[in-house]
């Protein structure tokens, strides 16, 4: 059954606009990519622990612009990490089955753990493979 | 079920991605800091996992269906299956003497590490005959399983505040766990039932930093509990604009307006469900048409009807009401011509009638 179903519509009470609390995320980004190229540590924003506005949100992603690589993820729904206009800058957004947001950051690394990898999983993959040579 | 978390995991197709997904959200949902979603991630899928005795009492079963079956299968239920859970009477395969044996046997085994998690209310009257388990009285099970317990977890809105059997009037003198162990870490988790996530993230802190996370007054998670259903509900502009479904079938319920002249307990109710809602997002009660019921505050079945209005303070739900009510005129109007009609009904617990429903 879909919601449509369902006779009552629930309206949005007019979009709250901006806050102003965008802004200065940009700034901590920058902090954040500069600390990446000295020391190469990574760092992340969780914005939902923010108060921001679907309207600050929109601003934040807009000034970002939209980077070379987007990567989507198939895990207990969908996530993507989306490079932003700024290389090291990444948008990444979770999704549950029912494809809601869970959560949402931004991440500054030059690759996000997400998309690495772990050696454990390449040492099931080279198991695998052995497997297939096996059998040729 | 020996080794580490990940690998019991992966054997249920739950991939490394997967649960660093779902901890870097849960980490979120804690308020705890990004970086925290890793070091989660990394220490419970290493973690031996640590012995879990779960005592069901004076209880209906809800919050363990909740937790296990919230929807096929979730990681919550899987984590909660993995946890080397040596007493679940609900869940485990052995019955009778060999389920208490294999209570014993764990208590003993890991005295003073296990985790001992209650769901129920314990009943005092009659020294305690109204709930047994093999011929032993729950508030003495309760009492032996403390003694070598690391913390105790209270699930669910009876465990954590006594609930619907300590409801006026009491008929088995039901009491929470708070009320009979007082010489260990206690964390509540109120909800009728509970939300699931919570549990895992209780958990999941427990795992990851060995210690339990920071506890409001009524010893709930902070991070969860900390705000109200009203402080994060969608339709809290309209309840700013004084703009209220009167019944539930006008006009402004079908605009999705504020529920609180149909009794929604969101202004003094301290749960997650506006943000984390329920059935994995799927909607929560608000969402759905329904006010809140207070169901993880104290006394919740005794705050008179669910569907009159709060008054200003609300009593016995007497929380700082007051305080969420001031600001808009029309909720202070309601509340005060709330009041008298509270004065005029005596009695402590008032049934709901259909008329409450039509009002
Ligand atoms: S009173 Fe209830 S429906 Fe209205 S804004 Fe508060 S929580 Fe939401
Ligand atoms: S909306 Fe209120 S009554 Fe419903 S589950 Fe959440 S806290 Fe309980």
């Amino acid at each position: 059954m879909s919601f449509d179903s369902i006779p009552i519509h629930v309206v949005p009470p007019g979009e709250p606009g901006l806050t102003g609390n965008a802004p200065p995320l940009l700034r901590e980004l920058l902090e954040m990519v500069r600390r990446l190229l000295e020391t190469g540590e990574p760092s992340a924003i969780d914005l939902s622990a923010l108060p921001l506005t679907p309207a600050d949100l929109d601003w934040l992603r807009d000034k970002l612009g939209t980077g070379e690589i987007g990567v989507t993820l198939q895990a207990n729904g969908e996530s993507t990490l989306n490079e932003t206009a700024c290389p090291g800058v990444w948008w990444v957004t979770h999704h549950n089955e029912q494809g809601a947001v869970t959560s949402q950051f931004i991440e500054v690394a030059f690759v996000p753990d997400l998309v690495k990898a772990h050696p454990r999983d390449v040492e099931i993959g080279s198991e695998y493979l052995e497997l297939l040579v096996s059998d040729l | 079920m020996q080794g580490p978390l990940i690998d019991t995991l992966a054997r249920r197709g739950v991939t490394r991605r997967t649960f660093l997904k779902y901890c870097a959200t849960l980490a979120s949902m804690m308020a705890l800091p990004p970086t925290a979603g890793r070091a989660m991630a990394e220490a419970m899928a290493a973690a031996r996992r640590p012995s879990v005795i779960w005592l069901p009492f004076q209880e209906c079963t809800g919050c363990t269906e909740s937790i296990t079956r919230s929807h096929s299968p979730t990681i919550e239920g899987m984590i909660f299956d993995m946890i080397s859970l040596d007493y679940q009477e609900t869940l485990m395969a052995a019955a009778g003497h060999q389920a208490e044996e294999a209570r014993q046997n764990a208590m003993k085994d890991n005295a003073g590490k296990y985790l001992l998690i209650v769901d129920g209310s314990i009943p005092l009257g009659h020294d305690g005959a109204y709930s047994c388990i093999g011929g032993r009285s729950n508030v003495d099970m309760l009492k032996e399983a403390a003694a070598g317990a690391a913390a105790v977890i209270a699930v669910g809105s009876c465990a954590s505040f006594g609930g619907i059997p300590k409801a006026n009037p009491n008929p088995t003198g039901a009491v929470s766990v708070s009320d009979l162990v007082k010489d260990k870490p206690i964390v509540n988790i109120p909800g009728c039932p509970p939300i699931p996530v919570v549990m895992t993230g209780v958990l999941a802190h427990y795992l990851t930093f060995g210690s339990l996370p920071e506890l409001d007054d009524k010893g709930r998670p902070k991070s969860f509990y900390g705000n109200t259903i009203h402080d994060r509900c969608y339709r809290r502009p309209f309840y700013d604009q004084g703009k209220f479904a009167k019944t539930f079938d006008d006009e402004g319920a079908r605009q999705g307006w504020c529920l609180f002249e149909l009794g929604c307990k969101g202004p003094v109710t301290h749960n997650a469900c506006a943000t984390v809602k329920w059935n994995g997002g799927t909607s929560w009660p608000v969402e759905s048409g329904h006010g809140c019921l207070g169901c993880s505050e104290p006394d919740f079945w005794d705050g008179g009807s669910f569907y009159k209005a709060l008054s200003a303070p609300a009593d016995p739900l007497k929380f700082a009401a007051a305080a969420a009510v001031v600001g808009a005129g029309a909720g202070v109007a309601v509340s005060v011509a709330n009041r008298v009609k509270k004065n005029t009904a005596k009695a402590t617990h008032e049934t709901t009638t259909l008329a409450d429903l039509e009002k």
